[in-house]
């Protein structure tokens, strides 16, 4: 429950964020750019997979349609920014409705693997499209402003957040949740589930597109294997997971706790970040399988007895 | 013509190796209902013992087999025993993310134990053809398709007709009972854990005499056997076998017409038209 | 809104799933404000009949009238905004909402598109928990509750949807003679409210008190049919439950 309080302490918070590129070196905003990218990627994760209960392994896709709407209208099409920016977006909507109708009619595991199934044809279809620059890539137009970059990114994760705060009040929200606890359930009680289920992958895929088309124009080179990276899926739904499915903040802390940790072991361990990532996983899964905001709820209450219920209850 | 028989032909034969690749994901997914994302990691470690063997040991890589095997079976049963048996009886998501970041970890340490560089594994006898009715088959190609697919029966056969194979099977479909009966649930599920990840490592030996192996293989290969066991249906145990050849020649006949850069396209084009029109599989049964 | 009597019409409903014939021909009708029982052994097809009146299930052949109009091709949802509301006999709670939230899904959503306004809803809510004796338990989580608890939640959250036709498939297995009395009590004001009701019961006592009419199904067929003393009393129903006399 977010009271006002909380609320306060969020606007600081995106304040202090906001005047980064002000106390902070170029190291640190670029560090930053990827950080915010990656929190609103989990946090359109959350839409789908957190509060629909889908698990999709595929919003890199949207991440990718994006990024290509804003590389092909600004490399081919000799389009502003801007305009690339609602071009990706657009592809990136209009996917996800489509595939959307098709694989959201399977469920669990299977919804998950269908959808990998799609990033890694996305890939593939993209690797062959000339005006997409084939395997080759594009090179888009040089933008030398982090601080633009930096700036862009936080207001698309405070959009991306305001947007799944505004979820978790609403009627919307509540029928996707109810899809989620027990789509069948949901639907005797007058739940438009295929409807529901397919704007949730809409504004998912939103954000997702946004997303990657800032990051196009940050990197200003992009090519499928890069764009279309499959391990960006476990990316953010590792974060979102740690952080807390199904809750407001959580995505953005799990990526910001994840980030720092790992990089500052990058620092610290070079070659030991890479492995980072998945020693955190397995530990996290185990002994906090619900997530931060799970934790922070019960621990207080539980202690260190937490941990041990968590491995008693799902231990063979 | 000949050329399409070419094509026919490796394509059969490579889903015969495919079929033993999905095998070990099949059994594990059907058994203990676990979502392995680790299993190519797993093909990635039985390609690199079978390499050490080969190169260091000179023990013929298919005699090196059964070795590989072994070793696997080990890393399997320890990773059931000491992580996996930990969120088994979580939600089935858990064992998604743990398998991964047990991947991230196993590549991670291949890398850093193997270094990047592209190895193959080559025989004696890795050149030699024999021809068949205007067609050219690659001897090892041959010897892995006969191992791949002798494999699977053999496996089909210890599950029906053993006892320890109809424990598995029983734990499969009801724990409860199958303790009553006197199956230790925390053995047969790590067993069966090990024995999908001999079968991983086998995969492993043979895809390393017909293709280049570095540590990050695992990945792709992973999401093709998936392809592959859905697409072949999970409650058919020779459904690999069909969802095996099917992906095979769909592979040939794409790179035939299309170009080999559609391959991956074409694959999970397959799987996803099947999610979409038959989810249970090719052979899996309609309930 | 037609001039029909009977707020629910089925008409020869068949449900063949690949061999099997769960029900077979199956034709009755319910009228407005009526309350209809609806009896038979287990595995008879009392669940299958009521899936197809609500829409979790499609019938293999006949129709289906709510209202004089024919349903059969409307999705579940449709229906509900209907105004076709049921219990299941496998609950289906959302078990990670609260109750409060779980019956205001019902307000919501329910009938003519459900409320737009979140307050309103939750005030329909509460009014529908307190109605069935939940009004204590509002903040607690779905799947804290008990046995007897979760049944009351799911005739809350069918109430909340403020349904014209209700659908009670076996509301009260597992609860005692007091709790029976409740549930049976409150059904009652239920069709107070103008509410028709189709109750699916083992209990007969449930049966004698409340259904004015009741049918019985015998292996998927309708057998008997009439006012409710009668049936019970016929050699026929008393055969399909407990077998032939020796």
């Amino acid at each position: 429950m977010k009271t006002k309080a909380g609320i306060v302490v969020c606007a600081i918070v995106v304040a202090v964020l906001a005047a980064l590129p002000w106390y902070g070196n170029s190291v640190m905003v670029q560090f930053g750019i990827s950080v915010l990218l990656l929190a609103t990627l989990a946090q359109g994760w959350n839409i789908i997979g957190g509060y629909t209960g889908y698990a999709s392994f595929g919003n890199s896709v949207f991440y990718g349609l994006g990024a290509y709407g804003v590389a092909i209208a600004m490399v081919q099409l000799k389009l502003p920014f801007w305009v690339g920016m609602l071009l990706g977006l657009g592809l990136a909507v209009v996917f996800a409705a489509l595939l959307g109708l098709a694989v959201l009619r399977l469920r669990g595991h299977y919804f998950a693997i269908a959808t990998l199934g799609l990033a890694f044809i996305m890939t593939a279809i993209v690797s062959n499209l000339e005006i997409a620059g084939r395997n080759i890539g594009l090179v888009l137009p040089l933008l030398k402003s982090d601080l633009l970059f930096y700036e862009l990114a936080l207001a698309l994760l405070v959009l991306a957040t305001l947007t799944v705060f505004w979820l978790s009040r609403s009627r919307f929200g509540l029928g996707l949740i109810a899809i989620r606890e027990n789509e069948e359930g949901a639907a005797v009680m007058g739940v438009n589930t295929t409807l529901y289920k397919v704007l949730a992958f809409m504004l998912s895929a939103a954000f997702s597109g946004l997303a990657g088309g800032i990051y196009a124009y940050y990197i200003t080179f992009i090519d499928p294997v890069g764009v279309f990276d499959v391990a960006l899926n476990v990316k953010m739904i590792i974060m979102a997971v740690f952080g807390g499915p199904g809750s407001v903040l959580g995505p953005v802390v799990g990526a910001f706790v994840l980030s720092t940790i790992s990089e500052v072991l990058a620092t610290k361990v070079t070659s030991f970040a890479s492995m980072f990532f998945g020693v955190v996983i397995v530990i996290a899964v185990v002994f906090m399988p619900r997530g931060l905001a799970d934790f922070a709820e019960r621990f207080r209450r539980l202690r260190l007895r937490y941990f041990a219920e968590n491995v008693r209850a799902h231990r063979l | 013509m000949s050329l399409l028989a070419q094509v026919l032909v490796s394509g059969v034969l490579l889903g015969g190796l495919y079929a033993l690749m999905a095998l070990g994901l099949a059994l594990v997914w059907g058994v203990l209902n676990i979502v392995n994302l680790s299993h190519g990691a797993l093909i990635m470690l039985g390609a690199y013992v079978t390499y050490f063997l080969f190169t260091g040991a000179h023990i013929d890589p298919f005699v090196a087999l059964p070795i590989t095997a072994v070793v696997l079976f080990v890393v399997g049963y320890v990773i059931e025993r000491g992580i996996l048996n930990y969120v088994i009886r979580g939600p089935m998501f858990n064992t998604l993310l743990i398998t991964f970041g047990i991947e991230v970890v196993l590549t991670y340490l291949a890398q850093l134990a193997f270094s990047a560089d592209f190895r193959a594994i080559n025989p004696s006898y890795a050149g030699s053809n024999f021809a068949l009715a205007g067609v050219t088959i690659p001897l090892v190609q041959v010897a892995v398709f006969a191992v791949a697919i002798g494999l699977t029966i053999a496996m089909w056969l210890f599950l029906l007709h053993t006892r320890i194979g109809r424990g598995i099977r029983a734990s499969a479909q009801n724990l409860v009972a199958a303790r009553l009966y006197g199956v230790d649930p925390k053995r047969i599920y790590a067993l069966t854990f090990g024995i999908g990840a001999a079968l991983a490592g086998v995969t492993g030996g043979l895809y390393g005499t017909v293709s280049q192996i570095n540590p990050y293989i695992g990945g792709p290969l992973t999401a093709k056997s998936f392809a592959i066991a859905i697409i072949g249906g999970l409650d058919n145990p020779l459904g690999v076998i069909a969802g095996g050849l099917v992906l095979g020649l769909v592979e040939a006949l794409t790179a035939l017409y299309f170009g080999s850069t559609y391959r991956d396209v074409a694959s999970f084009g397959v799987l996803l038209l099947v999610l979409i029109l038959r989810p249970k599989g090719l052979l899996g049964r309609t309930t | 809104m037609s001039a029909s009597p009977n707020i629910l019409d089925v008409r020869n409903a068949t449900k063949r799933f690949h061999g099997l014939v769960a029900v077979r021909d199956v034709s009755f009708h319910l009228g407005r404000g009526e309350i209809l029982g609806l009896i038979g052994p287990n595995g008879a097809g009392k669940t299958t009949l009521v899936g197809m009146v609500n829409g979790t299930l499609a019938p293999t052949s006949g129709d289906i009238l709510f209202d004089g109009a024919s349903v059969r091709s409307l999705p579940a949802f449709r229906r509900a905004h209907l105004g076709i509301g049921r219990t299941f006999q496998v609950m289906k709670p959302f078990p990670g909402m609260s109750v409060l939230e779980n019956a205001s899904i019902g307000a919501l959503f329910g009938a003519k598109g459900g409320e737009r306004n979140l307050r309103k809803a939750r005030e329909q809510a509460r009014e529908s928990l307190q109605f069935v004796g939940l009004g204590r338990r509002i903040g607690q989580r779905a799947d804290a509750l008990g046995g007897p608890d979760r049944k009351r939640l799911e005739l809350a959250k069918a109430l909340a949807m403020q349904p014209r036709l209700l659908l009670l498939d076996e509301v009260m297995a597992g609860l005692n003679h007091v709790e029976i009395e409740e549930v049976i009590e409150d059904i009652r004001k239920v069709r107070e409210r103008g509410i028709s009701i189709l109750v699916i019961e083992h209990v007969m006592k449930a049966i004698t008190s409340l259904a004015d009419r009741t049918f019985v199904l015998h292996h998927g067929e309708k057998i008997v049919e009439g006012p409710t003393d009668e049936v019970l009393r016929d050699p026929r129903v008393v055969e399909a439950y407990l077998g032939k006399k020796r």
